[in-house]
């Protein structure tokens, strides 16, 4: 994409990602402040991922997301003062405030959901696609899904599903090197990891998770294919959580080095430089976007904060569809 | 292939399939008389648990799938208590409470005949597991079918013996009729979308062995270099054993669709008759080693006989233990819910 | 309360419960497109228990899906469907496999409603076979009911018979919810008649199946034609006019039809298939406790199957179901007799 890259598809996909940075920062200081009553797990660092995968989708396309999901709804397109808003359990959040972090669903923009359970949207995204499939609607479902999930025997089963079926759906796996505290090369056999998409004869392959226009690219293609009817993909995208598995959590398993060497590929860093080596914006420019951005975000926060906590009249609502 | 076999192992394997031929021919029988419940039958793949037994030794353990009459009889499970456990008699080795889907001889070595799909598979890690930690040189056989590789718990299982290099050996028998049985409106057993099943142990770092499984002398090889493989450490083990599922297991109750075997069919074609004759002189495993081992002189044909009847007989008093061993007390229906 | 489902007898409409499922499928797939039938062996081959039977020929693959053995993943898969506008009836062979469904049933499909603030339904069936008979031992005789009702966001229906079967599976297939329908395997064969076109039973109703005054007889599923036949020797033998209710569903609860039986009979004995210990009998028998304590006049009994898994050899196998004489002397218990 790089040689085709535009101005307002540049400035889209770096918008996206700082608008994430930047709204993750904001969950930081909620949690610190003790507004965010859960676990929130912050997806700073491995922004390229879910930005340039949602970048080649529709609206009506479909997203099964994860614990680490925040990006994911933002870069499918969800209104980021009801997400603050479900983060800290207030009534305008997307649950009502009920469901919090791993629980936001966004029925407009095709979201299935952040899920709470490692693996969680791997069938969701498999079965939305069978839906699609079956009503003929050209739509696409990607699964977003974190390294933990290569272990899961339900990913194994979807796999086998999804190829036997041609279903339109495409396996993101977003590969940050730890399931919770421990190394994923630690608990994992098989390699390369791509291995178990391929026993399938699913079409898989591994790129760089910290370069939006690399995944902007390897997602598109497989997109595509999903939408002619051609079957699944499955893609591992390595990449970098620059937090702790959860708010709170002080990464001593990691290297400081390894974290140098990681922060030195930042995915907004990367596109910054390049937009400006092909002159799409000035360092100026980008100085300003990101200072509309924080402040965008910050009175989101804000509003979100003022808003009012759910009634204990919505505690038992929703409980079985009418 | 060559026959590494010397005379006796040959001989005692032939045994072990006319014992497992025979066994399951009364079985049939007996559920006309007795109507004990769903139950799955071993021929066609007799060649293959016959032979893997001959490469382990008494203190390796074993576990197996509903499909498991062969792998008990093969390892010298008493067949008169087989009978009894699947008469739900007391004298049967689970005291009738287990029936075919639980036969377990702990004796033999077996920990688990699972009911569910793939669900001795993960059994079989654990079982795998504590043997390494134990560390005296003993594996763990685990048979199961093609269909178990659509469940995610085998490919969990799979995992973590291959991380931690524990000594399995995944023994999968292929029995899946595929096209055949589609056209004729039998039961799909598996739908797996690789090419090779062993692409999937291959994904998780796993020596993979593809055997034709009605073929002694080739399990033979495969199994023995796979066992001293696991024995020394090297890690699990995967075995397709591939064979043309029997006729009389493509419907879902066992027929007695190639008649009761006549082991002079391997010599003499013309006793062959029905629809499904093919099968038996193509890959029927126990006709076709009974005629590969006469050309090479193994017996003779009246020894053959011999060895017959001696195995017909045991299966007839074995039948007779059963039937005549009496139901449990229901008094005893509450013992050993919890252990002790 | 619905009529009586032994109305307007035709012999030619007598069919089994089996054929009234499988008819309320062809109906409820002809009426709406989104409809589609998923499990192992569901398609080409009819069924393990030729359950599905002509579905396939009819509706065609794209509609009767033929699945690897994958429970977690196919009931995942539903669900992700059924959030995307399908409406999945996913079978599941063994009642007892549900174990391997859990997480997807309970962590996904149970939540999506209340965790999506109404954004996203789950309309789908889960239909399983249950109970204990035919000697299939521990694995294959489970009746797990008591674990799901207990889960808020799922429904789960168990019929008796025949024409309920049809008009529940009819209502299921069109609830906006996960439901699961579990059938007992006994009672896959019993005819009965079963009237044409649309007769839709609402989920949540129970039904009184025979009236009394003395005693009321709480069942569900096989253990109703159960309290049935001990219902007509109590009053053969001992003069008990025995009411017998079958909650058809469990969740919901009709708790409305249970407190006015109480409230008339005065006495309660609930029966069920599944185990004693924290199931059903004990939260019927709670429930009856604190709303119409006032009206008993003896003590709530149960009797569920024994906390043993199933065994296999049939003199102990069919311990394991409450009897009729079982039945029959509990309820004498609470006239006095001793038993």
């Amino acid at each position: 994409m790089t040689a085709k890259l535009n101005r307002p598809q540049s400035i889209k996909l770096y918008k996206d990602m700082v608008t994430i940075r930047a709204f993750e920062e904001e969950v930081r200081k909620m949690f610190s402040a003790g507004l965010a009553p859960g676990l929130v797990h912050l997806y700073s660092g491995q922004e390229a991922v879910g930005v340039g995968t949602c970048a080649t989708l529709d609206k009506d396309d479909y997203i099964a997301s994860h614990h680490r999901g925040h990006g994911h709804c933002i870069a499918k397109g969800s209104d980021i003062t009801r997400l603050f808003a479900e983060i800290i359990g207030r009534r305008p959040g997307y649950s009502l405030g009920r469901g919090g972090s791993m629980h936001i669903h966004d029925p407009e923009t095709g979201n299935l959901g952040t899920n709470g359970i490692v693996g969680g949207s791997v069938p969701l995204a498999t079965g939305a696609a069978l839906s699609a499939k079956l009503r003929g609607t050209g739509q696409v479902a990607i699964s977003f899904f974190g390294d933990g999930v290569l272990n899961q025997g339900i990913l194994f089963e979807s796999l086998n599903m999804a190829a036997l079926w041609s279903l339109p759906v495409v396996f993101v796996c977003e590969n940050n090197g730890y399931g919770e505290f421990t190394e994923i090369d630690d608990v994992t056999a098989g390699r390369p990891y791509t291995k178990r998409g391929a026993a399938f004869d699913i079409p898989a392959d591994k790129y760089d998770g910290m370069d939006v226009l690399v995944v902007y690219d390897a997602v598109s293609k497989a997109v595509e294919r999903a939408r002619k009817g051609k079957g699944p993909s499955f893609l591992i995208f390595d990449t970098y959580r620059y937090s702790g598995h959860s708010v709170g959590d002080k990464q001593e398993y990691k290297d400081e080095k390894e974290r140098q060497l990681w922060e030195a590929r930042d995915p907004i860093q990367k596109m910054a430089k390049l937009m400006v080596k092909m002159k799409l914006a000035t360092k100026n420019d980008l100085k300003k976007m990101d200072e509309e951005i924080n402040s965008t975000v910050v009175a989101a926060a804000k509003v979100a904060k003022k808003m009012p906590v759910p009634g204990a009249d919505d505690l038992a609502r929703h409980v079985y569809a009418p | 292939m060559t026959n590494s076999l010397n005379i006796e192992q040959n001989l005692a394997i032939l045994d072990r399939m006319l014992l497992i031929r025979r066994f399951e021919e009364m079985l049939i029988d007996l559920d006309q008389d007795h109507d004990f419940g769903h139950y799955h039958l071993y021929i066609g793949e007799e060649a293959t648990g016959a032979t893997v037994v001959e490469s382990l030794i008494p203190t390796d353990l074993l576990l197996t799938t509903w499909r498991n009459h062969g792998h008990l009889l093969a390892r010298g499970t008493n067949p008169g208590r087989m009978v009894a456990e699947i008469l739900g008699r007391v004298d049967g080795y689970n005291k009738g409470r287990g029936g075919t889907l639980h036969l377990t001889d702990r004796e033999a070595g077996f920990l688990s005949t699972s009911g569910l799909v793939g669900g001795a598979v993960g059994l079989a890690a654990g079982a795998g597991f504590a043997l390494k930690q134990a560390g005296e040189g003993n594996i763990c056989v685990v048979f199961f079918g093609d269909g178990s590789l659509e469940e995610g718990v085998v490919f969990e299982a799979m995992n973590l013996a291959s991380l931690w290099s524990l000594p399995v050996l995944f023994m999968c028998e292929n029995n899946n009729s595929g096209a055949i049985s589609a056209q004729e409106g039998g039961f799909p057993s598996s739908e797996i979308a690789a090419s090779q099943i062993s692409d999937i142990p291959k994904s998780l770092n796993i020596n993979s062995k593809l055997v034709d499984g009605a073929d002694v002398a080739a399990v033979h090889t495969v199994v023995t270099e796979a066992v001293s493989n696991i024995r020394s450490g090297n890690g699990p083990v995967f075995v397709e054993a591939y064979s043309e599922r029997w006729p009389g297991s493509r419907p879902l109750w066992p027929e007695q669709a190639t008649g009761v075997t006549q082991v002079a069919s391997a010599w003499d074609e013309s006793l062959l008759t029905g629809e499904h004759k093919e099968w038996i002189i193509e890959f029927d495993p126990l006709i076709r080693f009974i005629r590969n081992q006469l050309a090479e002189g193994l017996f003779s044909k009246d020894e053959l006989f011999d060895r017959d009847r001696k195995i017909q007989t045991q299966i007839t008093e074995a039948r007779a233990f059963g039937e005549a061993s009496a139901l449990p007390d229901p008094q005893s229906a509450l013992d050993g819910v919890f252990a002790a | 309360m619905p009529p009586d489902s032994s109305a307007n007898i035709q012999s030619d409409r007598n069919i089994t419960l089996k054929a009234a499922v499988l008819e309320a499928m062809f109906e409820e797939m002809k009426c709406d497109e989104n409809v589609v039938l998923i499990g192992e062996d569901v398609g080409a081959a009819g069924g393990v228990f030729k359950q599905t039977e002509g579905l396939f020929e009819t509706f065609g693959a794209d509609r009767v899906i033929d699945t690897p053995i994958s429970e977690s993943a196919i009931f995942g898969l539903s669900v992700g469907a059924a959030m995307a506008g399908s409406r999945p009836i996913v079978e599941v062979m063994f009642g007892d496999f549900l174990t391997l469904v859990m997480d997807q049933l309970v962590n996904q499909a149970a939540k999506v409603h209340y965790m999506s603030a109404g954004g996203f339904n789950v309309p789908l069936v889960l239909r399983t076979g249950i109970g204990i008979g035919g000697s299939l031992g521990p694995q294959h005789s489970q009746s797990l009911h008591s674990w799901l009702a207990h889960i808020p966001g799922l429904k789960v229906v168990m019929p008796s018979s025949a024409a309920d079967a049809k008009g529940l599976f009819k209502a299921a297939v069109r609830d906006n919810n996960p439901v699961i329908f579990m059938e007992d395997r006994m009672t896959y064969n019993l005819k009965e008649h079963v009237p044409t076109g649309e007769k839709i039973i609402p989920l949540a109703s129970a039904a009184v199946k025979r009236k009394g005054v003395e005693v009321t007889i709480f069942a569900i599923s096989r253990a109703v034609h159960t309290a049935l036949a001990a219902a007509e020797i109590l009053l053969e033998e001992k003069n008990i006019s025995t009411e017998v209710v079958d909650l058809r569903t469990l969740a919901p609860l009709d708790v409305e039809t249970i407190v006015s039986s109480v409230r008339k009979t005065g006495r309660a004995i609930v029966l069920d298939g599944g185990y004693k210990s924290f199931g059903i009998t004990g939260e019927i028998a709670a429930t009856i406790g604190e709303l119409v304590f006032d009206y008993l006049d003896a003590p709530v009994m149960r009797l569920a199957a024994p906390d043993i898994p199933v065994p296999y050899s049939p003199s102990l196998e069919s311990l394991m179901v409450p009897s009729v004489d079982q039945v029959v002397a509990k309820v004498s218990t609470m006239f006095g007799d001793s038993v």
